[in-house]
């Protein structure tokens, strides 16, 4: 970018929305990930729902997830997925996709910040952070969760 | 209760035909599943559609001849096909009518199904959470973790498939292909290898179903359709796609699900099989399948793949056809491409992919967000 807005934009904070209201918390130094458990069977889903997949039940509450967790499964998404609707950075760069397990009994997929398939380990422990991910149509940077290897 | 026969089934080869509608591919498979029963278009008193992509199914009545039937439309993504099969079986075996048709057609968009539109999260599409085939790959994948099933098993598998599927007129690959070929293509999602995942594509099939007492006046070899079941997910499982899945609870998945309803619904056991066609989306969902309706205990379908036991000449042959892998899959119509496979194989008229002796059979597909359908044949 050049010219007068280029250097206004420099000054200032760029703006950062969420890619969806109620999936973590935000803004947050240690953002988590907002789930729901049942008050009845105890079942944990992510993202959060009124009624539980497991047992039916309209009686569950909203519960904030671990930040950390340990790593289910996972394959790097080595092409550009169909877009629309994948909205991510162009060139396109290849990332990671894992399944997270969380000690509240539930196991969460997320994109993960690592891409080499050498590098992660089923089993090893990850942590939660929230980062852009593309810009949106008014230039603010849209954010959303991924799992990064501690 | 009333026992249901097919006499007839029919197929539009499955490939890419630029110019080429649907509906057109459904009405050469229906036409031709006429042929292959010897009975007339006025004769099917009802007709259950399967298309995804395709369109509703009733326009391949204009060229057919309009005589009033319902047709009714089935979209249930890669069990499209399978659920067609499965309404029309329960319409005859209600005895609602003696005689109906199940097609399936389809014309996929190329390349991989974009997970958009109705029914899908906009913002796990926007971040690329909801794609294939990441979901298909980290199943896999934690099955390799879990069981020490091999890189060089998948690659087997899709040899074998390729293998089928140059002995196989209507499928869209017909050429077999080395160890090294399919070993060394890119690496699309690990641990999946683009010559180890299905193409989606376009094609056509259709089956006669009726009763067997109506299917006796027709032929001296119907193929009793002894089982056709269909399943959703229960909750415990991990399905394609998910964002999330109990850490605590695990429950059968709806192959499992769906194999033992149709084992109860038959009477007859994963042992009593004598060819299997499998939904193999890529070269691992094979070798999963095969556990999840019971060829071989969890863990073992890479074992069976070592011992060549799904090979034609092998103990369980599964996708003789050469699978999804080398036919491709045109969504609406997979599921009965497969029944057409095995009716081939359980009359004695598959030609140079022929099982042996085949008496009995089952077909299973497997698709988003969870369904599975299994049917279950026999001479």
């Amino acid at each position: 970018m050049s010219g007068r807005f280029g250097l206004e934009a420099k000054g200032s904070e760029k703006k950062q929305v969420p890619v969806e209201e109620g999936l973590f918390t935000w803004p947050s130094e240690e953002p988590r990930l907002i789930g729901s458990r049942c008050n009845v069977c105890g079942e944990v889903t992510f993202p959060a729902q009124k009624v539980c997949p497991n047992c039916t039940s309209d009686n569950t509450e909203e519960l904030l997830l671990s930040r950390r967790g340990t790593l289910y499964s996972f394959t790097i998404q080595r092409h550009r997925p169909p877009s629309p609707p994948y909205r991510g950075m162009d060139p396109f760069v290849p990332y990671g996709v894992g399944e997270v397990e969380l000690p509240e009994g539930v196991i969460v997929t997320s994109a993960l910040t690592e891409s080499d398939p050498e590098a992660l380990k089923i089993g090893m422990e990850m942590e939660l952070l929230v980062e852009k991910f593309f810009e949106d149509d008014e230039g603010s940077d849209v954010v959303s969760y991924k799992f990064k290897p501690v | 209760m009333t026992e249901v026969a097919i006499i007839g089934v029919g197929m539009h080869k499955f490939g890419r035909f630029e110019g080429k509608e649907a509906f057109e591919m459904g009405r050469a498979a229906a036409v031709d599943a006429l042929r292959d029963a010897g009975v007339d278009w006025k004769s099917i008193q009802a007709a259950f559609s399967g298309s995804v992509f395709g369109g509703p199914g009733d326009a391949i009545v204009q060229e057919l001849g309009l005589t009033g039937i319902p047709v009714v439309n089935v979209s249930n993504a890669c069990a499209t096909g399978g659920s067609a099969l499965t309404l029309g079986y329960q319409a005859v075996v209600g005895g609602f009518y003696d005689m109906v048709l199940a097609f399936g057609f389809e014309k996929m968009p190329r390349g991989f199904i974009a997970a958009a539109g109705p029914g899908h999260i906009p913002w796990a599409g926007l971040t690329g959470l909801l794609i294939n085939p990441v979901y298909f790959a980290m199943k896999i994948k934690r099955h390799m973790a879990e069981y020490g099933t091999t890189e060089d098993q998948l690659v087997k598998v899709s040899v074998k498939s390729h293998k089928n599927g140059s002995l196989n007129p209507n499928a869209m690959y017909q050429k077999v292909m080395s160890y090294e070929e399919i070993a060394n293509s890119a690496m699309l999602c690990d641990p999946l290898r683009l010559f180890e995942l299905c193409a989606p594509n376009e094609g056509g099939t259709a089956a006669v179903l009726c009763s067997l007492d109506v299917a006796r006046r027709y032929t001296t070899t119907p193929i009793i359709v002894a089982a056709s079941a269909f399943k959703t997910r229960l909750y415990g499982t991990a399905e394609v796609p998910h964002l999330s899945r109990s850490g605590r609870i695990k429950a059968p998945t709806p192959v499992m699900e769906a194999a033992k309803l149709a084992y109860e619904q038959s009477g007859i056991g994963p042992e009593d099989l004598d060819v299997c066609e499998l939904q193999d989306t890529h070269s691992g969902d094979e070798i999963m399948h095969c556990e999840e309706v019971g060829l071989c205990k969890p863990g073992e379908g890479g074992k069976l793949v070592d011992d060549g036991a799904t090979e034609i000449a092998g103990r369980i042959p599964v996708n003789p056809s050469g699978g999804l892998i080398s036919c491709g899959e045109a969504l609406g119509a997979s599921g009965l491409r497969q029944v057409h496979e095995i009716v081939l194989q359980l009359r004695g008229d598959a030609g140079s992919r022929q099982v042996e002796g085949a008496k009995v059979g089952l077909t299973q597909v497997y698709g988003a967000p969870g369904v599975s359908s299994v049917i279950i044949l026999r001479r």
